[in-house]
């Protein structure tokens, strides 16, 4: 894959690209600034691009808005934001053109090389990659409380793995369930909340975002 | 209707008006009847000058601070009194008591002539004797025209002029509506305390308000260094103990090497999850990154209320007043779930031309108040600093609505 780095701090910049490396990725260009990262997403159109939310030259939300901007002007295109925090309002901008190719994670999720390098590949292949906090939020905000109180337990910590973006396998090891077992309770679960099931991975991460509220429709 | 109405609430506010402010001009009404009674014994002066002198006194205060009351009441125009307040009084090594000026043998004595001496010394009792002998003369005389007019009508009709009578009436239903506005010009003018003593209280107030600063921030301050001291910092060294040990155990023993890595990885991720909560707690990212209308988005998804918010999308204040109405939106909505039990809020920020105004409604149980030591009361010195304001509604069985005004221009 042909990756784009954009992260303003040099030691995280230069460990996540000799991470990405050692998976045996290409890193076809580095971005330090907002504007920086916008012309780089247009110039070389990558496979996906990991940007940090927070870049100079304000120190604001730079990151986010160059993210937007290239998927303003090339739609679809795969981006993973990484950040300090995750707030569901950013999800909500970064989900609201469409779900496909999108991920947004906390900065600590580097820690587990395999699952990062795994959220990387699913986004680029035009998945989802969400971050559990940011899921955690969205499950136990107003709205969907009580969406949800028809759910099990079980059956809730499924759905905040579905929404994350994993496949029914990736959920079963998660959990050390089969995948019979899984997708049991994916049927009763969809049944439950009346979406209609899919085994189109993506289309499924969408049916519960949606459902959850997280995008706009 | 609404003329007739007020016309009717002005006619009672013309009443109340005469009858304060005649009160005075009663007392040496009376004073120079009972001196015309006894117009023949030469000591008749005395009297007049004890009633109408005494009377005059002690009528001053309660007559101004009536007026005073009265116009806040029906015009929302607030005229602070500015009275001098009495000072403390202790007892010294010695046994006497101390009142600031001079020594008495009891604390009742030393009460008292503090309040002799403050009555002569309080410019706010020479402004309050000024303000009887004008009132009279232009309020109080503007006030009696339609209680005049209604004592025409009766006299006309009753002795058959009714020309007179028709008169009478028609000044009366005519001048009920205004006859009683001139009292809060006339009360603003001759009763505002001076510039003077405007400012003292203003120092007084800006004083007390540092202090209570100065204690929250150190109080803040002390919060912030023991959850670095007892979440960061104690897993930072546990880090560092694991990795350590690890490197000890490589050769000899990969497989609890590799533990203790695992276990050291789980570590990090604790300490950062901390030390965003601890961030949050400060100064939260999204403010700093959106303002505070987007950061008070966020925290409406956050919160387990049902939560609309309505604003001004281009809005960006200074970063302490939007950190302030923050903070203060953040603790209203815990007070709703926690004490108010509600299960939506309703969150509007809005601006006008001098104020930024913050209004949150929860359906909860209401029944808030403000304690002096609870959070509402920490929250309104918190504001006090921006010369903001906190008002609560909040009647048993709700809703509770609170209104965060800060001004700006």
């Amino acid at each position: 894959m042909r990756i784009v780095v954009a992260e303003d701090l040099y030691l995280l910049r230069d460990g996540m690209v000799r991470l990405i490396e050692a998976y045996g990725h290409e890193v076809v260009a580095t971005a330090t600034t907002g504007p920086e990262t916008l012309a780089a997403l247009l110039k070389w159109r990558p496979d996906v691009a990991v940007i940090d939310v927070r870049m100079p030259p304000t120190q604001s939300d730079e990151g986010l808005k160059a993210a937007l901007a290239a998927r303003l002007e090339v739609p679809g295109l795969p981006v993973l934001i990484l950040s300090q925090h995750v707030e569901q309002l950013y999800a909500r901008e970064l989900l609201a053109n469409g779900a496909s190719g999108i991920g947004y994670l906390l900065k600590e999720s580097v820690f587990d090389a395999d699952q990062f390098v795994d959220a990387l590949e699913r986004v680029a292949a035009g998945g989802t990659a969400m971050d559990p906090a940011v899921i955690t939020k969205l499950m136990s905000s107003g709205s969907s409380n009580r969406r949800l109180e028809k759910l099990t337990e079980r059956e809730l910590s499924v759905l905040s793995l579905m929404a994350e973006g994993l496949s029914n396998q990736a959920i079963g090891q998660r959990l050390f369930l089969s995948d019979s077992a899984i997708s049991k309770y994916t049927t009763s679960l969809f049944g439950k909340l009346g979406i209609t099931d899919d085994d189109s991975s993506n289309r499924r991460v969408l049916a519960v975002l949606t459902y959850l509220g997280l995008t706009g429709s | 209707m609404s003329w007739v109405k007020s016309a009717c609430v002005g006619f009672v506010r013309a009443c109340v008006v005469t009858a304060v402010s005649m009160l005075v001009p009663a007392v040496w009404a009376a004073a120079v009847t009972v001196a015309i009674w006894w117009a023949g014994n030469p000591w008749s002066w005395i009297p007049l000058v004890v009633l109408a002198g005494v009377g005059t006194l002690a009528l001053s205060r309660p007559v101004c601070q009536m007026v005073r009351s009265l116009v806040a009441k029906w015009t929302s125009t607030v005229i602070p009194a500015g009275y001098l307040e009495v000072g403390p009084v202790t007892q010294m090594s010695t046994g006497y008591w101390w009142n600031g000026t001079s020594y008495s043998r009891t604390s009742k004595e030393a009460r008292e002539d503090q309040e002799v001496r403050l009555r002569f010394k309080d410019p706010a009792n020479w402004r309050d004797l000024r303000f009887i002998a004008i009132a009279p003369f232009t309020a109080g005389l503007v006030a009696a025209i339609p209680p005049a007019g209604v004592v025409a009508a009766v006299l006309g009709f009753s002795q058959s002029v009714p020309l007179v009578g028709v008169l009478g009436l028609v000044v009366a239903i005519g001048s009920a509506p205004y006859a009683w506005r001139p009292i809060e010009p006339v009360a603003v003018r001759f009763l505002r305390p001076s510039a003077a003593m405007a400012l003292a209280d203003r120092v007084d107030e800006l004083t007390a308000q540092r202090a209570d600063t100065t204690v929250a921030q150190a109080a803040e301050i002390r919060r912030i260094e023991r959850d670095l001291h007892d979440g960061a910092q104690a897993r930072l060294v546990v880090l560092g103990l694991s990795l350590a040990t690890a490197e000890k155990l490589m050769e000899t023993d990969p497989a609890q090497a590799r533990a203790l890595l695992r276990d050291a990885r789980v570590g990090a991720a604790t300490s950062l999850t901390e030390l965003r909560e601890l961030v949050r707690g400060i100064n939260p990212p999204v403010l700093n990154e959106r303002g505070l209308v987007d950061a008070v988005r966020a925290l409406a998804m956050d919160s387990p209320l049902e939560t609309a918010v309505s604003a001004e999308v281009e809005l960006r204040l200074d970063p302490p007043i939007e950190s302030a109405l923050y903070f203060g939106i953040a603790e209203l909505l815990t007070n709703a779930i926690k004490h108010a039990h509600a299960s939506r809020a309703q969150i509007s920020i809005a601006r006008d031309d001098t104020a930024i105004v913050v209004e949150i409604e929860d359906n909860g149980r209401g029944g808030a108040e403000v304690n002096a030591e609870g959070g509402l009361a920490g929250l309104r010195r918190r504001l006090a600093v921006f010369d903001g304001t906190l008002d609560l509604t909040s009647p048993a069985g709700g809703p509770t609505r609170a209104r965060m005004t800060v001004p700006c221009e």
